[in-house]
């Protein structure tokens, strides 16, 4: 059975290969081949279009939420929060997706994290990973899956909504890990062709109200500080998230673009091939047609 | 101590609570596109010691 099968294997083979040599199933590859490949284009320009309206969208949703994140910031800026010493367990958040063909808009924030831990053996013993998006999950796993506290899934395919980010953080709170410091790790949206990696900082609530400047702001308890530090981290990772997601967009956009073009060349060029093996084709056919003919003169 | 506090929420439970009643209180025609805010896809997968724990 086996021993037929590879008989008819090594027929089909040979069968192939003088064909080939006549040059007839080059021009059916050929055409084979440009079809998908020009099947491949229309599904990079629709995936264009589409991450160009979510883009849109996405713009002007970041713009609503930008004062949410800076505020916060500019919070721990002004009343100089430092992370309190001694307390070294310290958390990163990777703010991705779980869509690729966006570029390297992903491996950026990772290998962001994986540089950082990779060059402090400290830091990787106590550093704890909250990873939002499969992509940095899958990314950060291989090299850091013991660091990896909790992993949030189905991000990208909507918007992110508040709602989102406040889940997180009840989750990350309900999760019982407390840490001294951390950093939220984003890619912050410049332009449509240009994002950077940014980060934003998150600290415990001893560090704020040991804060040395912590008296600029009037009338803080104990209990207004607690809230505060609860809705920055939510209204914080709401903003990374939507800066983010306007990144992703947004270079999705430029690399389906540029997948488009370079689909568009590679289909110039079969079609030129093609045109060319099929001329052969007619002329060989032709001579082939004329000797005979002459022959029987 | 604050009411809701003492009663085992936090503030982020707190605002959404709010939220969701401001919202409530909207117009018919404003509140559709209200709740289209008020949703959430998230879902989570905890690890412990290099792997995930299945649910």
């Amino acid at each position: 059975m086996l021993c037929q099968g590879i008989k008819f294997l090594t027929l089909t083979a040979a069968q192939q290969q003088q064909t080939q040599q006549r040059g007839m199933a080059t021009l059916k590859s050929i055409s084979i081949r440009l079809k998908s490949v020009k099947n491949i284009q229309k599904i990079t320009q629709s995936m264009k279009m589409v991450s160009a309206a979510k883009y849109n969208r996405a713009e002007r949703d970041l713009k609503q939420a930008k004062p949410l994140g800076q505020g916060s910031k500019i919070f721990y800026e002004q009343a100089e929060v430092t992370p309190v010493e001694g307390d070294t367990n310290k958390l990163m958040v990777a703010v991705t997706s779980d869509r690729g063909l966006c570029g390297a808009v992903h491996t950026g924030i990772s290998r962001n994290i994986r540089d950082t831990l990779l060059a402090n053996a400290s830091e990787r013993e106590n550093t704890k990973i909250v990873c939002i998006g499969e992509k940095s999950r899958a990314i950060l796993q291989r090299l850091f899956a013991k660091n990896i506290l909790f992993v949030a899934t189905e991000v990208g395919r909507k918007p992110p909504t508040f709602n989102d980010a406040a889940k997180i953080t009840i989750e990350l709170m309900n999760s019982g890990y407390s840490f001294g410091s951390g950093k939220i790790i984003f890619n912050r949206f410049r332009s449509v062709v240009s994002y950077v990696i940014d980060e934003l900082p998150l600290y415990s609530k001893q560090s704020v109200t040991s804060a040395s400047k912590i008296s600029l702001y009037d009338s803080l308890d104990n209990d207004v500080i607690q809230s505060y530090l609860e809705f920055s981290l939510a209204s914080m990772l709401f903003y990374s998230m939507k800066e983010g997601a306007c990144s992703e967009q947004s270079s999705r956009m430029t690399a389906m673009d540029n997948a488009s073009k370079n689909a568009g060349e590679m289909i110039d060029s079969l079609t030129l091939t093609f045109n060319r093996t099929r001329q052969a084709v007619i002329t060989r056919e032709l001579i082939e047609i004329i000797s005979g003919a002459a022959a029987l003169e | 101590m604050l009411r809701w506090r003492q009663a085992g929420l936090n503030y982020i439970n707190y605002s959404q609570i709010s939220a969701k009643l401001v919202r409530h209180a909207l117009k018919a025609d404003l509140q559709a596109d209200a709740e289209k805010r008020d949703q959430t896809n998230v879902k989570f997968v905890q690890w412990k010691d290099g792997k995930p724990l299945s649910k």
